[in-house]
């Protein structure tokens, strides 16, 4: 357990009435420092919390960004909606991973990218879309594809 | 083209998510107005009377909704649904990204009405940009005094809290939003009780969608006659419709509802892209079933809509060009079902999973006739016979294409591939 | 009441009710799997659908509440096509591989798919694949496969139970269950899921591959580990039990068990069991032995008369078997000296003996001296039932040690050991000193004044009082230890105007019904039977399924009374502790050999059904007797007309009138040197009782209990260790653990733990901790 997540659980039960409620907060908090959700760490959250230890596993485990294994530190999700899909993002999800020699779902040997499939990310608009580290970008052309692999991450 | 800004009228104005400019641009004058000149009951009558119906899918009329909830005595919260994740809708996205003080001051306007002292936004969990974009918003309207205790000198005080789910569409189903907003697994309530009498915390809780509550200050400002005097009697008032798939400039149009399908894409949305044809258009986002291009000239109202045999839904409007596989299609929202079912019952877990593997299967060129009489009969199993209306709506699109376009399917299990040469991602390698 | 029509029959029910319940009182049989009552609805199996008419859809029997005129039709094609989806989508990430299910034979997803048909077939696409055949703990394995996701496991243990260990992993259709970071379950219901599982998902481990559905007999039983006295159905083949189920009895018992009672049936075929007879420590025939004995019993009856014969009952004997030994004892024997071996010195009167409707009305449950989770498990479950209907419901636990827990929040009094009756006697003098009743209770009590381990203020005292005297309706487990118990108890019966209702959770099982066949059970006897043995006036015994070293408060007085007996003969399943004490230990027939009624602490009788011939020359207790009688060549008539139960009473035993409250004395506390330990016997189900191999790898290792602070200063870690104790009368070693609801300077202890004799040092006594080496050298 790291020394802050205390102040990060204090935090998160301060903002509403039910410690409950501070579940979802505090793990996309400490996920975005850990990258992922070790079994360790679902065990802190829960003393954290003062809750059952299956509560917190069952709930992590419903939720598609909680990553139960590591992940890269750039995550790329693209988008397979169906707007997307008519502009293209099969495409797309084919080229990435020839360019990082993975399969969607994977990460890179290095540790560094994971590609991912999303369902509708609600930007249609940009079709087709992606999200490195949930930030949007698009639309992603051929031409730009290349910069999800290399541009500027955030987190 | 005819655009009627209310709800996106600031969009462009930049920096409209800073509070100065949101100010600068009429905004918070509608707040004010609301609580110097109206009772609360005098506001849930004026929603009542204006006839606005809620934008998140379903169309329930919201003035109603509101007063269901029980006067007696506990604590109330309204609960803001941005968790928008019905394919081909962005338009909720789209106003908490750029213009979130129109929502904050909406909620401050539909809590001081429904008696709500502790407002939440649940936002989807893939919004970081949006819900970042509202937590600085609240900040800021807490610092100008028009959040926290006695806005305004009105007496009136209120809290708002910005949630961020975590990725999963059922969590915009009303009741496993607040399932996920008490930070448990998002699988839909046994209703009743409805939200309306034991909610968020067991409390009377209203749930709107963002849109439905945008539509707020506008509605105080010009009144309910105003609101009326756009749309039909039935669906009165303005709708935002997000458009996308084979179009020259997706995007969100705001339209006065009734407003006919074919100038929501040729003339907002710029027509069809490359010069082709429309085939079909999902209307409403992912869980109505297509319409065909013979029916263009419907109105986009709420009985229009469902007279044709669709729905109005969340306003998600897919177009659909001649030179796409409507197996692909429905395929893909098979498999976006099958994805997003919670899994509690079972019709839809393992129904959406099954059919989606024989539309793959169909489209990879490896159906078989028999299929089709097979999806009809699931689709008729699930129908009607899930816990939530996930299930249900997981059919919208394939049934209606099976039966607008059956030739198309008729030709994949019969020639063994697809006519339109679609591949799908997930079945390059069945 | 609301009136309904279900398949064109008429029916009234209560508001609330669901209309599969309802159809189900009808004799309607809908189908489920996720819905059961003691869960509430859920409504996610979607196998129950039904039509209603003025409904534009089918809908689930089980979340739908009846409404006055409502008419449902159970069957129907639209619902048969629907239910017959429902059967389809749940086997289509099915194995189908009911050859090899245990579960064949009794499955819900087999008896349904007959009845319904399914499409069965269409289905050809690959399956997902989850984990099969993995152990979820020592007696139960997983099959991720079968599953139906019906929740009904996870929701028994997190809701009902309280313990979450078993939880949903994922979602949609890759959704399993699982256990918490797939580490073994260790609550001890967990058994219960086995039940509860509709399908072969969730199976018994110790069963696995014995039997199919064809070739196995199912008796109705009852439970003979503890008084609760749960009702079971046992399997059997081939003469051996091989399976325990809980056996709910519909509007009056689930049927949950707790894992002892389930899995603890092997101790008929346990290496221990006794299969021969013995007469001076070497094997011998039944016949022989039994003629030796009869001799015996002819000589010493020549020499002494009838009343230098004793009998010493345990707990293993059924009503009628208690019965024909009182009879024997009587009238061929003509000795009075029949008396029951126990461990606590208490007695409940009849009168205020309570039943366990009394716990689903309670307003206010008071454990006293003992956590009945440990002592009697299903009671808990009955306690936390009732909690769940009633948030308010008040627990308080009075005791040694902090007897509440999490799983039914409560107020603890944690007292000196030993001073529960004088300080329910001091609380209710500060709130009504002036009742003579209460005055009569208080008069030797003198300057008493509790001290608690942990702050208690004198304010939440006299609530306690209050609470005692004003609730609605007042129920108290007793652990039975403290006799003086018994006047508090009768004391708070007479002042109180609603119901107080007390339950003994003291063994042996049996004893309500020994009392019933006409045995005295009351404590005084049994010192009475061992004082007289002591002083030479017993020559024969007969010691019948009861083990006097390991029941008896004081062990070494025990061996002095035994030692002291001519011939001592022992007619049990095991033998008794220091074999060497008894000139013929011939073995016994018990639970599932013979068919008897049984008496649980509530007092009601209840009926098991022999499944199995007793094994090796083992015989029933009456078949010793008759052979015994025909020795002596008197008659007795083995078939007599004894009806236990009271055709006014029913299965409750019929009430008699109360005795008078006395007063409680003042407890003397004994001096306490540093780093002394006070030694706290208490009844443990799952630590204590028979010797059962299916059950040993889940026996804690470590079954003492005590402080963090003792440990700390003992040396003692994680997860345990051993420690020496010394007492004023020997001394013992004993595996402990930290267990944070001690307090300092306490050591619990559980009663009959093989090897760590408690009766050894006292209940109640003050130990030093020694060396180990001290401890063996002894
Ligand atoms: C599967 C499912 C997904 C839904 N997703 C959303 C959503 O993303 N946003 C939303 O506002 N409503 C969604 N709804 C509708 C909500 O349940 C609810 O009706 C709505 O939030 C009410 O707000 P309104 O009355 O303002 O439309 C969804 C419903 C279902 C059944
Ligand atoms: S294991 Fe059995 S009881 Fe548990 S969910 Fe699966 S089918 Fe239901
Ligand atoms: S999506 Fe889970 S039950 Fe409908």
């Amino acid at each position: 357990m790291k020394p802050e997540w205390e102040l990060w659980a204090q935090e998160a039960k301060a903002e509403f009435p039910k410690a409950n409620s501070a579940l979802l907060p505090l793990l996309h908090r400490i996920q975005s420092q850990e990258h992922y959700l070790s079994e360790d760490t679902i065990r802190d959250v829960a003393v954290l919390l003062k809750l059952p230890v299956p509560y917190v596993e069952s709930v992590a485990s419903f939720y598609s960004l909680y990553y139960k294994n590591p992940v890269g530190k750039r995550i790329i999700h693209v988008c397979m909606g169906l707007s997307c899909a008519l502009n293209g993002s099969d495409e797309l999800m084919h080229h990435l991973e020839g360019k990082l020699g993975i399969q969607e779902g994977q990460t890179t040997p290095d540790g560094e990218v994971s590609l991912l499939e999303a369902e509708c990310l609600a930007a249609c608009n940009l079709a087709p879309v992606a999200q490195v580290n949930l930030r949007f970008v698009g639309p992603v052309t051929e031409d730009t594809a290349d910069q999800l692999l290399t541009g500027e991450v955030k987190s | 083209m005819t655009q009627t800004f209310y709800l996106l009228r600031n969009q462009a104005v930049p920096d409209i998510d800073r509070i100065e400019v949101y100010e600068a641009n009429q905004g918070y004058q509608a707040l004010r107005k609301a609580l110097k000149e109206y009772e609360p009951k005098a506001l849930v009558e004026m929603v009542k009377a204006s006839g606005l119906r809620g934008r998140g899918g379903a169309g329930f009329p919201t003035g109603m909704k509101w007063s269901f909830l029980p006067d007696d005595g506990r604590p109330r919260y309204l609960v803001v649904n941005s968790d928008e994740a019905e394919p081909g809708t962005f338009k909720d996205r789209e106003l908490i990204e750029k213009n979130p003080h129109l929502l904050i001051e909406g909620m401050i306007i539909s809590s001081y009405a429904t008696g709500a002292r502790e407002a939440y936004i649940y936002c989807r969990g893939e919004f970081l940009f949006g819900s970042e974009q509202l937590k600085r918003a609240v900040a800021e309207a807490y610092q100008r005094g028009y959040l926290g205790e006695n806005i305004l000198d009105s007496g009136f005080s209120l809290d708002i809290k910005v949630y961020r789910g975590a990725g999963a569409y059922i969590c915009g189903e009303e009741s496993a939003l607040l399932e996920s907003l008490e930070g448990k697994r998002g699988n839909p309530r046994l209703k009743p009780p409805f939200p309306a009498v034991a909610g968020l915390y067991g409390m009377p809780t209203v749930v709107n969608n963002v849109e439905t509550i945008c539509n707020l200050p506008p509605l105080v400002e010009n009144g309910p006659e105003w609101y009326r005097s756009m749309g039909t009697e039935k669906s009165p008032g303005l709708k935002i419709m997000s458009v996308s798939g084979h179009v020259n400039r997706p995007g969100n149009y705001e339209i006065p509802l009734a407003t006919p399908l074919r100038a929501l894409i040729e003339e907002y949305a710029g027509g069809v892209k490359g010069g082709r044809q429309v085939k079909a258009v999902i209307p409403g986002g992912s869980s109505v079933p297509v319409m065909t291009k013979d029916q263009l000239d419907t109105p986009l109202d709420y009985e229009s809509i469902l007279a044709a045999g669709s729905m109005l839904g969340s306003g998600g409007c897919i177009v659909i060009d001649d030179q796409t596989c409507m197996v692909a299609v429905s395929a893909r929202l098979l498999k976006f079902y099958r994805e997003e079912s919670c899994g509690k019952c079972t019709p839809c877990r393992e129904g959406t999973f099954w059919m989606t593997d024989v539309l793959e299967r169909m489209e990879a060129g490896e159906g078989t006739p028999h299929d089709l009489d097979l999806i009809r009969d699931m689709a008729d199993n699930i129908a009607g016979k899930c816990f939530c209306p996930l299930g249900d709506a997981a059919l919208g699109v394939v049934v209606s294409a099976m039966k607008y376009f059956p030739d198309e399917f008729e030709a994949h299990v019969t020639e063994h591939t697809c006519p339109m040469g679609a591949r799908l991602y997930d079945t390059v390698n069945h | 009441m609301i009136r309904l029509t279900i398949d064109d029959r008429e029916i009234t029910v209560p508001e609330g009710t669901m209309v599969v319940d309802a159809a189900q009182e009808l004799g309607i049989d809908v189908p489920i799997y996720c819905y059961h009552q003691a869960l509430g609805p859920l409504g996610a199996c979607r196998i129950c659908l039904v039509q209603v008419e003025k409904m534009p859809k089918l809908v689930t029997a089980c979340t739908t509440a009846v409404q006055e005129g409502m008419v449902v039709h159970t069957r129907g094609s639209a619902v048969d096509k629907g239910r017959q989806g429902v059967l389809e989508f749940l086997l289509i990430n099915h194995p189908l591989d009911c050859p090899v299910c245990d579960k064949g034979g009794e499955c819900f997803l087999q008896d349904y798919t007959f009845q319904y048909g399914s499409a069965a077939g269409r289905y050809d696409e690959p399956k997902i694949h989850k984990l099969k055949d993995a152990a979820i703990n020592e007696f139960i394995i997983i099959d991720q496969e079968r599953c139906v996701l019906c929740q009904r496991c996870v929701r028994f243990m997190g809701e009902y139970v309280g313990e979450e260990q078993l939880l949903l992993e994922g979602r949609g259709v890759e959704t399993v269950v699982s256990t918490v970071s797939h580490q073994p379950m260790d609550s001890q219901f967990s058994g219960n899921v086995i039940d509860l599982c509709p399908v072969g998902a969730l199976l018994s481990i110790p069963y696995r591959y014995k039997a199919r559905p064809w070739n196995l007999e199912r008796a109705e039983s009852v439970c003979p580990h503890c008084p609760v006295a749960c009702t079971t159905s046992v399997t059997s083949r081939e003469g051996h039990v091989i399976r325990v189920e809980g056996r709910p009895i519909p509007g009056h018992d689930w049927g949950w068990l707790c894992d002892r009672g389930r899995f603890g049936y092997d101790f008929g075929y346990v290496e221990d069991r006794l299969l021969n007879a013995w007469l001076d420590g070497e094997i011998t025939s039944a016949a022989e032995s039994t003629r030796t004995i009869g001799s015996w019993l002819n000589d010493t009856l020549e020499q002494h008369g009838g009343d230098s014969v004793a009998f010493l009952v345990g707990g293993q004997q059924t009503m009628e078997e208690a019965y024909q030994i009182r009879r024997f004892a009587d009238e061929v024997v003509g000795t009075s000296k029949v008396a029951v071996s126990r461990s606590v010195k208490g007695y409940l009167p009849l009168g205020l003996n309570g039943t366990f409707e009394d716990l689903d009305r309670a307003d206010t449950i008071v454990y006293l001296g003992q956590d009945p989770y440990d002592a009697v498990p299903v009671v808990h479950l009955k306690v936390r039932d009732r909690y769940r209907d009633n948030p308010g419901l008040k627990v308080i636990g009075i005791g040694a040690y902090d007897l509440t827990r999490s799983t039914v929040p409560g107020d603890a009094f944690v007292l000196e050991p030993g001073e529960e009756a004088a300080f329910l006697a001091y609380t209710l003098a500060k709130v009504a000193a002036s009742n003579p009743i209460i005055a009569r209770l208080g008069e030797e009590l003198g300057d008493f004044s509790p001290t608690f381990k942990g702050a208690k203020s004198e304010q939440e005292v006299e609530t306690l009082g209050r609470q005692l005297l004003e609730s609605e309706h007042l129920v108290l487990l007793w652990d039975g230890k403290d006799p003086h118990m018994e006047s508090v108890l009768l004391a708070l019966r007479g002042l109180r105007e609603d119901v107080t209702a007390v339950l003994p959770t003291f063994g042996p099982a049996n004893w309500r019904g020994f009392e019933r066949a006409g045995i005295a059970v009351d404590y005084d006897r049994l010192e009475a039977f061992v004082e007289e043995a002591i002083q030479g006036k017993i020559h024969l015994l007969f010691s019948i399924g009861a083990d006097l070293l390991r029941d008896y408060p004081d062990r070494e007085r025990a061996k002095a009374a035994l030692a002291a007996i001519d011939r001592v003969v022992s007619v049990g399943l095991f033998f008794p502790e220091q074999r060497e004490l008894y000139h013929a230990v011939i073995p016994g027939a018990g639970w599932s050999e013979v068919d008897g009624t049984y008496t649980n602490m509530e007092g009601r009788m209840q009926v098991a059904k022999a499944t199995v011939q007793p094994p090796g020359q083992s015989r029933p207790v009456r078949t010793y007797l008759g052979s015994w009688a025909h020795a002596l060549k008197k008659s007795f008539v083995l078939e007599p007309e004894w009806d236990p139960f009271d055709h006014n009473a029913g299965d409750l035993i019929a009430k008699d009138a109360l005795p008078e409250v006395q007063s409680v004395p003042k407890p003397a506390r004994p001096a306490m040197k540093d780093g002394a330990l006070r030694l706290v016997g208490t009844a443990l189900v799952m630590e204590g009782g028979m010797p059962s191999e299916i059950l040993q790898p889940r026996i804690p290792k470590y079954p003492g209990r005590i402080s963090l602070a003792d440990a700390s200063r003992l040396g003692i870690g994680e997860p345990g260790g051993e420690l020496g104790l010394r007492g004023q009368q020997g001394m013992i070693s004993v595996m402990v653990a930290v267990d944070e609801r001690i307090p300092q300077g306490v050591l619990v202890l559980p009663y009959g733990v093989v090897g760590s004799p408690l009766n050894q040092l006292g209940d109640g006594a003050v130990v030093e901790a020694v060396s180990l080496e001290e401890v063996s050298l002894r």
